[in-house]
């Protein structure tokens, strides 16, 4: 069914219209200023037209921005200036058309130096008007001089340098929250501008409380359903992704809602790092409102984004399987074809340069000695690793240790102990060990 | 080699007859490059398909190339988190009622007519619906828990029970197809009607192969089914894809592949040479007509050179010890049956192989279901859960995709008489069950519900097209970004469809 809207319609018509009366009032001010120049002195005899007009179309202006002001989404404050100064602007503006006519002149008549003065408070008090209506569509803070005067916002190079709360939780806070709860509009009385602010909370108590985000109002509010009342941000403003939403509990939960501390000078951060890469775009990807953020993938932020690819081709040529899993950040899955014959020192200078790209590495059944392996700490972003069907030995589980993204090992069909076990127990990154046929008890 | 092969200079120029047909050719070249495609089409339609290779082909410009390299450039568009694939296909709908969906409650309600307010007036196929009534009926076959987290399965599936905590079941498939044909073309190309390109054959055009020696999508059909349903090339086919992708059947017996190995009595000394001659010629053809089928031919029959020995070692399971045959089951040990393929298609895994697609028929028990699925069950259970084992102490587990499931469930009413100990079941696409196991899916977990009937959907329901965009996310491929233009429209596997199902990743 179609609703015949119209008065949503209209109310909407207002910005638009409203440019008219604008228009028109300089223009007739323009021309009275200009007709005291000899070359454009017929020019006043234009003015009371287009005063008319521009009376005609304020009273329109004035009554579409009615209607609209009845959609109730405006700040009442300003709100009621830029009502009143809007209906004022119109009555002079009839006024001023009525006495520059000659009908009215003959009762009484106002020098021209005092009707260009009026006409000129006219537009000043237009531009007020303006003013306040642009600050109900844009915020009060769209047109100041501190706009002039603002500081470059540099973004933080590396995730490491990044300060959690001044870097990320609150531009996510300025994106997402701030348009109403400010300085000045404090909606629920709750400014999150500042840490201070946000700490001193609103008319439901303090916004968090540190170490607990499931204590904190403003946590529950941004993970209730999004159909709830108290849902934020409300009327259909864009909420946080899911990412912003994980980036604030860990705030609030690890990072104990403190500000100034850079992640670096942090505990535990292994699980926030990937958050802050995708949030601040560092590794390649970043955290769009578009993108479907459940899915949005938490990848290693030490992941270079770029790989040298004449070394990949290189390495092609010598009968090396290079798998591209990913172009940003590059992501690469490197594969010695099983009984290649090919040793490991040939290809050792390749695989030192693409180290930090390589994330899938499987070279199985390669007779492969231990010793050949020495490389593998460099590989620092190393995720999944097969080594089976090689003769090596517990020796091989040293290079392992310092593999801190390592997750999976392959060491099956090898020569290994349970000592291998031991000693990759040092590494907690890693969650599969596969030891089948090998001296590994099985019990581990 | 042989001294009738003349230098490559004298093959091209002195002879009077590649004189005449370079001549030809070259003339030809003038008209295709200024009537761009005419000349092409023309010809193209004289030699017809049969000549140029089986596809339809189309003239391909500049612009269409551009958008195609665009595309393939872009991916993989996430991280992928399987490298393969291995979809064990139950062709003919294999009934949930006796597999996976438990429902206890209808023992009390056996014989009775399915209720109009569970049926809501939906369409049956044309072999029940005129019953005069639709009597409910439980399963036949008892259920018991098995697993870390307790999972309801059927006492005919006592091996699948045991790995039954690295399977991801999803309960709530739904297909929009009630017959065979329309609903396996909808599984496998995402659309009901023929000519469209199979999973395997998005996958290897989108990512292409993994080991130069082997097809990128390779498919093995058990001998034991039971073949009351047809399969159809078609199924694996590349549609209007480049013809390369096309999955490749491997049968059982001396020859795996059809016309691979050299013929009797010759030697194959020479093969290479022949071939390395045939590719001139087929490259000459190719530089006049810009025909990529062309180059689709030429990579076919190297593939076809290189496969004359990859072949017989991937299909030899003579190296294999008497513990995995013992794994498998005895039938493992009879190329062609369901359990040896299975073990095939893990030494096909192990090569890298992208997509290996079983297909094993007979699941189609309109009648005598219960003796008919329990066959069923004793030919696929043990490799099934043996594949699993298998790939996951070889580590393989971590990087390979395992799905089983058939192209739509059964009716919860028995089609045909109803006595106490036989049954049938029709055609039911509005709730089946699937599973999925290994890289980038939650193991142990079972995702959606059915009603107490297994007849509708309660929770979570996911569309064939869903699972679609699921498997190609696994992958690494964003399903609405994965696109081919042919015939003015660009395609894609989920069409206009698809919601990848959160729920169930890892």
């Amino acid at each position: 069914m179609i609703i015949l809207d119209i008065f949503t319609f209209s109310g909407r018509l207002h910005p638009l219209i409203v440019h008219l009366p604008i228009g028109f009032i300089i223009l007739a001010a323009l021309f009275d200023i200009l007709s005291y120049t000899q070359k454009y002195r017929y020019l006043k005899q234009s003015v009371p037209l287009i005063l008319l007009i521009g009376f005609i179309a304020a009273i329109l202006a004035c009554v579409f921005g009615y209607v609209l002001s009845l959609s109730g989404d405006y700040d009442t404050d300003t709100l009621s200036h830029h009502k009143i100064s809007g209906i004022t602007l119109a009555i002079i503006c009839g006024l001023l058309y009525i006495s520059s006519t000659n009908r009215f002149k003959k009762y009484l008549s106002i020098a021209n130096k005092a009707f260009s003065a009026l006409l000129l408070g006219l537009v000043a008090l237009m531009s007020y008007s303006g003013h306040q209506g642009a600050s109900l569509t844009h915020g009060n803070d769209y047109l100041t001089f501190r706009a002039l005067m603002q500081q470059e916002y540099k973004k933080p190079a590396s995730v490491e340098q990044a300060v959690l709360f001044e870097d990320v939780i609150q531009p996510i806070l300025q994106k997402k929250c701030v348009q109403c709860h400010r300085e000045g509009k404090q909606k629920g009385e709750l400014s999150l501008e500042s840490l201070v602010a946000l700490k001193k909370g609103g008319k439901n108590g303090p916004a968090v409380v540190a170490g607990k985000p499931e204590a904190s109002e403003l946590f529950r509010r941004i993970t209730l359903d999004e159909d709830h009342k108290d849902f934020m941000p409300t009327d259909g403003k864009p909420p946080l992704t899911k990412n912003e939403v994980k980036l604030i509990s860990w705030w609030i939960k690890e990072g104990k809602a403190e500000g100034g501390k850079a992640i670096n000078a942090m505990k535990n951060t292994n699980a926030l790092k990937p958050m802050v890469a995708l949030f601040l775009g560092i590794g390649g990807l970043t955290d769009t409102e578009n993108n479907d953020s459940d899915l949005a993938q938490l990848i290693n932020p030490d992941l270079p984004l770029t790989v040298d690819t004449s070394v990949i081709a290189s390495l092609k040529n010598k009968g090396i399987r290079v798998r591209v899993m990913l172009n940003k950040p590059v992501m690469l899955d490197i594969t010695l074809p099983p009984k290649s014959g090919i040793k490991l020192a040939d290809i050792k200078g390749e695989m030192l340069k693409l180290a930090k790209n390589v994330v899938w590495l499987n070279f199985s059944d390669n007779e492969l000695a231990d010793k050949e392996l020495d490389f593998l700490p460099a590989l620092t972003n190393l995720e999944k690793l097969r080594l089976d069907k090689n003769p090596l030995t517990d020796n091989v589980s040293n290079y392992l240790i310092s593999l801190k993204h390592l997750e999976a090992v392959n060491l099956n069909e090898t020569n290994i102990t349970n000592r291998t076990t031991l000693i990759l127990k040092e590494n907690p990154g890693i969650k599969r060990l596969y030891s089948w046929k090998t001296n590994a008890s099985k019990n581990d | 080699m042989s001294d009738h092969h003349h230098h490559e200079e004298e093959f091209r120029l002195n002879s009077p007859d590649f004189n005449r047909l370079n001549q030809r050719l070259d003339r030809r070249d003038f008209l295709t490059k200024t009537s761009m495609g005419i000349g092409v089409l023309a010809l193209g339609s004289l030699f017809g398909n049969k000549l140029m290779g089986n596809a339809p082909h189309s003239v391909v410009s500049n612009a269409t190339g551009d958008m195609e390299q665009e595309i393939l450039k872009a991916l993989p568009h996430f991280a992928p988190k399987a490298k393969r694939v291995v979809y064990l296909f139950m062709s003919g709908g294999p009934s949930q009622l006796e597999t996976f969906d438990y429902k206890p409650t209808l023992v009390n309600m056996m014989g009775q007519n399915l209720p109009d307010s569970v049926r809501k007036g939906q369409r049956l196929t044309g072999m029940s619906a005129n019953q005069s009534a639709l009597p409910v009926v439980p399963s036949y076959y008892k259920f018991n828990q098995h697993g870390q987290n307790q999972t309801w399965i059927s006492d005919l599936l006592p091996h699948t029970a045991k790995v039954i905590d690295d399977l991801c079941i999803v309960k709530s498939m739904h297909s929009e197809a009630i017959n065979h044909d329309p609903a396996i073309t909808f599984f496998q190309t995402g659309n009901q009607l023929p000519g469209r390109p199979s999973i395997g054959s998005w996958l290897s055009y989108g990512l292409g192969s993994d080991n130069q020696n082997l097809p990128t999508f390779i498919v093995l059909v058990s001998k034991n089914g039971q073949k009351d349903q047809p399969l159809y090339a078609r199924l694996w086919g590349n549609g209007f894809l480049p013809s390369k992708h096309q999955g490749v059947q491997f049968g059982s017996g001396k020859d795996p592949v059809l016309f691979l190995n050299n013929p009797d009595g010759y030697d194959g000394a020479d093969r290479k040479e022949m071939l390395d001659y045939l590719s001139k010629l087929n490259q000459i053809q190719n530089s006049t007509y810009g025909d990529p089928e062309v180059d689709a031919r030429i990579a076919q029959y190297e593939m076809a050179y290189r496969m004359q020995t990859s072949v017989p070692e991937v299909m030899s399971v003579a190296d294999e010890p008497d513990e995995v045959f013992e794994l498998y089951g005895p039938d493992s040990r009879d190329p062609g049956t369901y359990a040896a393929n299975c073990l095939l298609a893990r030494k096909l895994l192990e090569k890298d192989v992208k997509f290996v697609q079983l297909y094993h028929q007979g699941w189609d028990q309109h009648g005598s279901l219960p003796s008919g699925i329990a066959g069923q069950c004793k030919a696929t259970d043990q490799g099934t859960a043996a594949l699993i084992t298998d790939l996951k102490r070889r580590g393989l587990l971590e990087d390979t995709l395992v799905i089983w499931g058939g192209e739509f469930g059964r009716t919860v009413y028995s089609q045909g008489k109803l006595t106490a100990n036989d049954y049938g079941r029709d055609h039911h696409p509005r709730c089946f069950t699937m599973w999925m196991a290994g890289a980038g899916v939650k193991p142990g977990i079972t995702f959606g519900e059915t009603d107490d009937f297994s007849y509708n959907i309660v929770k979570d329901p996911v569309h064939v097209h869903d699972f679609q965009a699921t498997l190609l996310h696994l992958m690494g491929i964003d399903h609405e970004r994965l696109t081919y233009k042919f015939q003015g429209r660009r395609f894609r596997l989920t069409d206009v469809e698809g919601k990848i199902v959160k729920g169930i990743l890892a």
